[in-house]
């Protein structure tokens, strides 16, 4: 006994090791002191070891065999015991003795653990990054020093139908001849597009193409679907300003289109139409006979106006509409032509049905915009109205010195 | 008193820690601190009026680079196996971690948690309920959590 504690305390000096000696019935004979900072509670001679060591819980064979084998031993690595960390070995003393020694490593796995929590965190976070990445609608894809692909996102591998990154290698596909026969590898694309963007066509697709360096070696190139962008933008753009009943646009989409048109030099004549006795239609055919008649009404101003004028509903049974023209007298005419198409038309459930037209016409006059032509137009209409309906009056800017009046 | 060893297995950052401090203390931490090596708890339940302990192992998580190290799987006599629902690839992960620990443990029970349900939305939860020896648990939220190691126990001590 007391040799072994010798060496024992030689070691134990260190502070890194404290120990239990246990018996073949595996009950603890002896201690060091400093062995108590680990336990949740004081070991004494007699106690069942599992009770201060749960972690031989299951090994208990190997235990027993521990006082059998002269070289027998054995180790647990990185137990965490009140706070601190600690590899646990057993070793063989003799036939009625074993040696079970706790080795403080506290320091030294504190250190890992803050290695190991940035890994993790770092595996986390490009996980995380590779999920975005894969979520995005672009075609992602790197390539490294040697001009070939290392890397590249879902939507890349699924538009060229490659079950994983490994299949897109091994095809050592090359995009760049696409863009221009000349060009003979990635570097070389990359210098082409050279911070701009340029477009690329792979079948029946049209691609915006940018290229970004990743350090000296790795180049990112994007591909965006220009079809893709198109068609969602004019969906959206039809959801947002297109009346949904009559199917022309909206007053706001009109004078956006408006003050555009005002910018450019163009002469046209800006139309306000407006159904004859319109709330009689209601009154004696209901509502949806009233919503009937206004479909048709808009589709035959539609079908009978060209592609770049314009037509928009202004709420209840009022039109606009803006036809581009170089005289005032042209522009006259055709509007009596619509005037006369709504006249002789034979409607759905009512017959017969006209419009009035009030016109302005786009004066070049620098106080002429939007709201006093607008201004004209309806003022024009309400001469109309009040002159006998079905027909078509123009309102003139009048001009008096310097100043324009509507 | 009867006492057994369990084992929580799983990939990194699923929530073993988490799962075991929600049972024993009943607590929980959105902090991630990353466990190494292993941490030894104790749980006290009664089951057919005798009290029993569980030494329940929270072991660290098997990363890409390391696996968990075989040394701790012995002499345990269940496990409750560990999955991250927002995290695929840790759910594809649970056969080979099973594959170890019944290879070690022939007749160890098994049961399987997949954790952090909290964030599934409901029709995700319905189409993962009822897959056998599968608890959908939340340690966050205190889903399922008692009742799974109730079930690993009851399962343990009825063999
Ligand atoms: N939303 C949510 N988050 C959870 C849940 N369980 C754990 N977490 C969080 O997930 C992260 C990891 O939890 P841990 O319990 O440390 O995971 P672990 O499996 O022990 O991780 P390692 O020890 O590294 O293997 C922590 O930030 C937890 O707060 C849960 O049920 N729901
Ligand atoms: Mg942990």
């Amino acid at each position: 006994m007391t040799n072994i504690q010798i060496i024992l305390n030689t070691i134990l000096s260190k502070n890194i090791f404290e120990y239990l000696l246990i018996d073949r019935d595996l009950k603890v004979v002896n201690t060091s002191v400093g062995v108590l900072k680990y336990m949740e509670n004081v070991p004494y001679e007699g106690d069942d070891v599992l009770m201060h060591m749960p972690e031989f819980l299951g090994f208990e064979e190997k235990l027993k065999e521990v006082f059998e084998k002269k070289d027998f031993t054995y180790t647990f690595k990185t137990i965490q015991k009140n706070g601190y960390y600690m590899n646990i070995s057993l070793d063989h003393y003799n036939h009625d003795i074993a040696l079970v020694l706790l080795q403080n490593i506290t320091k030294m796995t504190q250190a890992q653990q803050q290695l190991l929590q940035y890994s993790n965190e770092t595996t986390l976070l490009y996980h995380a990054l590779q999920k975005i990445i894969d979520a995005q609608n672009s075609l992602l894809f790197v390539t490294n020093s040697d001009d070939r692909i290392e890397f590249a996102n879902q939507t890349f591998l699924h538009y060229f139908h490659a079950e994983n990154l490994d299949e897109i290698k091994a095809k050592a596909l090359k995009l760049y001849p696409y863009v221009n026969k000349n060009i003979k590898s990635y570097n070389e694309l990359h210098k082409h597009i050279r911070g701009s963007e340029i477009n690329l066509n792979i079948g029946n697709d049209t691609f915006i193409m940018q290229s970004t360096a990743i350090e000296e070696t790795h180049r990112l190139f994007t591909l965006s679907r220009v079809t893709d962008i198109y068609e969602k933008k004019k969906s959206l753009e039809a959801e947002v300003e297109v009346d949904a009943l009559t199917s022309v646009y909206r007053k706001k989409y009109f004078d956006l289109r408006l003050e555009q048109l005002l910018k450019e030099e163009n002469n046209f004549a800006l139309i306000v139409v407006d159904i004859d006795d319109f709330k009689a239609v209601n009154d004696n055919y209901g509502h949806t006979v009233g919503d009937d008649v206004l479909k048709e009404f808009a589709f035959l101003l539609k079908k009978n106006i060209r592609q770049d004028d314009l037509i928009a509903r202004w709420g209840g049974e009022e039109f606009l509409l803006v036809l581009k023209m170089d005289d005032l007298q042209r522009a006259m005419d055709r509007t009596e032509t619509l005037r006369k198409m709504l006249d002789e038309h034979t409607f759905k459930h009512i017959g017969h049905l006209t419009a009035s037209f009030g016109l302005a016409w786009r004066g070049q006059c620098d106080c002429d915009d939007a709201n006093s032509l607008l201004q004209r137009a309806d003022k024009a209409l309400y001469k109309a109205k009040n002159n006998g309906k079905n027909r078509v009056i123009l309102k003139k800017l009048e001009k008096r010195g310097e100043n324009c009046i509507v | 008193m009867i006492r057994k060893k369990i084992l929580l297995i799983g990939d990194f950052n699923v929530g073993k820690t988490s799962l075991i401090r929600r049972y024993v203390d009943n607590t929980f931490d959105d902090r991630y601190l990353t466990t190494i090596g292993v941490k030894i708890s104790k749980k006290k339940i009664l089951l057919n009026d005798e009290e029993c302990e569980l030494l329940i192992w929270d072991l660290e998580g098997a990363t890409p680079q390391k696996s968990i190290p075989k040394t701790y799987y012995g002499g345990a006599s269940g496990a409750i196996l560990v999955g991250d629902v927002s995290r695929f690839e840790t759910i594809k992960n649970l056969d080979e971690h099973m594959e170890v620990f019944k290879q070690i443990n022939p007749n160890g029970s098994y049961v399987i948690a997949y954790n952090k349900s909290d964030l599934l939305k409901l029709d995700q939860i319905k189409s993962l309920q009822n897959i056998e020896n599968v608890f959908l648990t939340s340690a966050k939220n205190d889903i399922n959590v008692e009742k799974m190691f109730i079930a690993l126990a009851k399962e343990i001590f009825n063999d």
